[in-house]
């Protein structure tokens, strides 16, 4: 392989490597020592090629691939210092309805509040602020902000509805979580069956002395037990496993979402559905980046242009006269 | 809670019917207690919080009593076993507690003119401790 191909291909590498940090953030091969060894051997071999390419050592057209160098050594100094010096991903978990500050970014992230049809929809997105600017909405696909990229991941949730057997409404608290008074469960926890970890939640309603820990079992998880259901379908559930004040077990039962149960005194309501975390993760200089891949390109077709004019063929040479 | 905060308001049925929030008392120093008709420090408060109303309701004092996931009836029977004048709001979707990040029942908050937030209180208070509280931002036009 020519210097010249070598050295393209391992623009084209680099690029690609710190495009990546954009479009599919948050990986911690990010800041491996592979991913910032192969950076920095592309930035070496470019630098090599387009030092000596410059001098005309590869012609008219290395000359203009020698800019095109220029362009993608920015770009892969810019993902290399992303990756090397960047912040690790910080994941925030946020109860609805509550605010919560994330440093890094000089912002507060707003979750929203939920009920129980909005949490099934799955379509919450979290809102950014910062003063004196205007508040910029966040949802699963990665949004630019300063040297970071934010983006939100859904991840399983649950809206608890308890009455009493005579109907009546029931505080639900959350007394091992920072949410005390929420009724959606964002399982934080996890419990580990078998060979299969599953979230888990724990509320109480005070009201009945009962607490209750709430597994969440996905569609598939739940249709490979025997469970028989009526009307499940294939959606996901939860096991429910009731206890009173006392650490007695009062009771055991599978929900579906949406459908209510009966279980230890409790009318019981679970839907589940989804709820944004958000996610930081570190990210390219995105003026650096998009200059430099502009840079790249441009010189990139420069030089083939140039390079198909007839002067040049043959000699190697193309700083000849323009054709007329 | 985050003090100093734009606070927050959902609209939730109030008993004895219709609807009511915090936004509708823009304008007015607002006491916030999250309570809960289960929890025995809220029912030990509701005399202070009461007492409190008809001391200052007539200096612009709004108290709103916000039930925390129980039914309307379940809340205005206690209302009306307890002598309660002052508005009870049911949240039966607990929008308001959690939203205040609040940590235990019960939690006042205290909203000024403006509609933000002056400062959370957990736990139980004496009607001394709420007069303390409320009393210097009535005073202040």
């Amino acid at each position: 392989m020519s210097p010249r191909v070598t050295a393209i291909v391992l623009a084209l590498l680099a690029i690609g490597l710190t495009v990546a940090q954009d479009v599919a953030p948050a990986r911690d091969w990010y800041h491996s020592w592979q991913y910032i060894a192969l950076l920095a051997l592309a930035i070496v071999v470019m630098a090599g090629y387009a030092w000596s390419a410059r001098s005309g050592a590869d012609g008219a057209a290395g000359r203009k691939l020698a800019l095109a160098m220029v362009g993608a050594i920015a770009v892969a100094v810019t993902g290399l210092l992303s990756g090397l010096i960047g912040p690790d991903t910080v994941t925030v978990v946020g109860t609805p309805g509550t605010v919560a500050p994330v440093p890094d970014l000089g912002v507060a992230a707003f979750f929203p509040a939920v009920d129980a049809a909005s949490l099934a929809r799955g379509d919450s997105i979290v809102t950014l602020r910062r003063r004196g600017a205007d508040p910029l909405d966040v949802g699963t696909q990665p949004t630019p902000i300063g040297l970071s990229v934010a983006f939100t991941q859904l991840r399983p949730a649950a809206y608890v509805a308890a009455r009493d057997t005579h109907g009546n409404h029931l505080t639900v608290t959350q007394p091992n979580n920072p949410s005390f008074l929420s009724p959606v469960m964002l399982f934080r926890q996890q419990q580990q069956i078998r060979d299969k970890t599953f979230p888990m939640d724990t509320f109480a309603t005070p009201a009945m002395h009962r607490i209750a820990r709430i597994l969440y079992f996905s569609a598939a998880d739940l249709a490979a037990f025997r469970h028989g259901l009526s009307g499940a379908g294939n959606q996901a559930g939860a096991v429910l496993s009731i206890a009173d004040d006392a650490g007695n077990s009062r009771g055991l039962t599978i929900a579906a979402s949406g459908m209510p149960v009966t279980v230890a005194d409790l009318d019981l309501t679970i839907t589940l559905g989804m709820y944004p975390v958000l996610v930081i993760a570190s990210a390219p200089q995105p003026a650096v980046m998009a200059g430099g891949i502009v840079l790249f390109v441009l010189a990139c077709v420069w030089s083939l242009l140039r390079g198909k004019t007839p002067a040049a063929a043959g000699t190697g040479r193309v700083d000849a006269q323009p054709v007329t | 809670m985050l003090a100093g905060a734009p606070a927050v308001s959902f609209d939730v049925p109030r008993v004895g019917g219709g609807s009511d929030s915090l936004a509708a008392h823009r304008g007015s120093i607002v006491l916030m207690n999250f309570w809960a008709t289960w929890c025995p420090p809220c029912k030990e408060e509701m005399p202070a919080l009461e007492q409190l109303y008809r001391e200052y309701r007539g200096r612009g004092l709004v108290i709103l009593g916000i039930d925390q996931g129980e039914s309307a009836a379940t809340a205005g029977a206690f209302a009306r076993e307890h002598g309660v004048t002052f508005p009870i709001l049911v949240d039966e979707d607990q929008n308001y507690a959690s939203s205040y990040v609040s940590v235990g029942l019960p939690t006042s908050v205290i909203v000024g003119r403006d509609g933000h937030v002056v400062r959370g209180i957990d736990g139980a208070q004496t009607l001394d401790q709420f007069r303390a509280a409320v009393g210097p931002l009535l005073a202040a036009k």
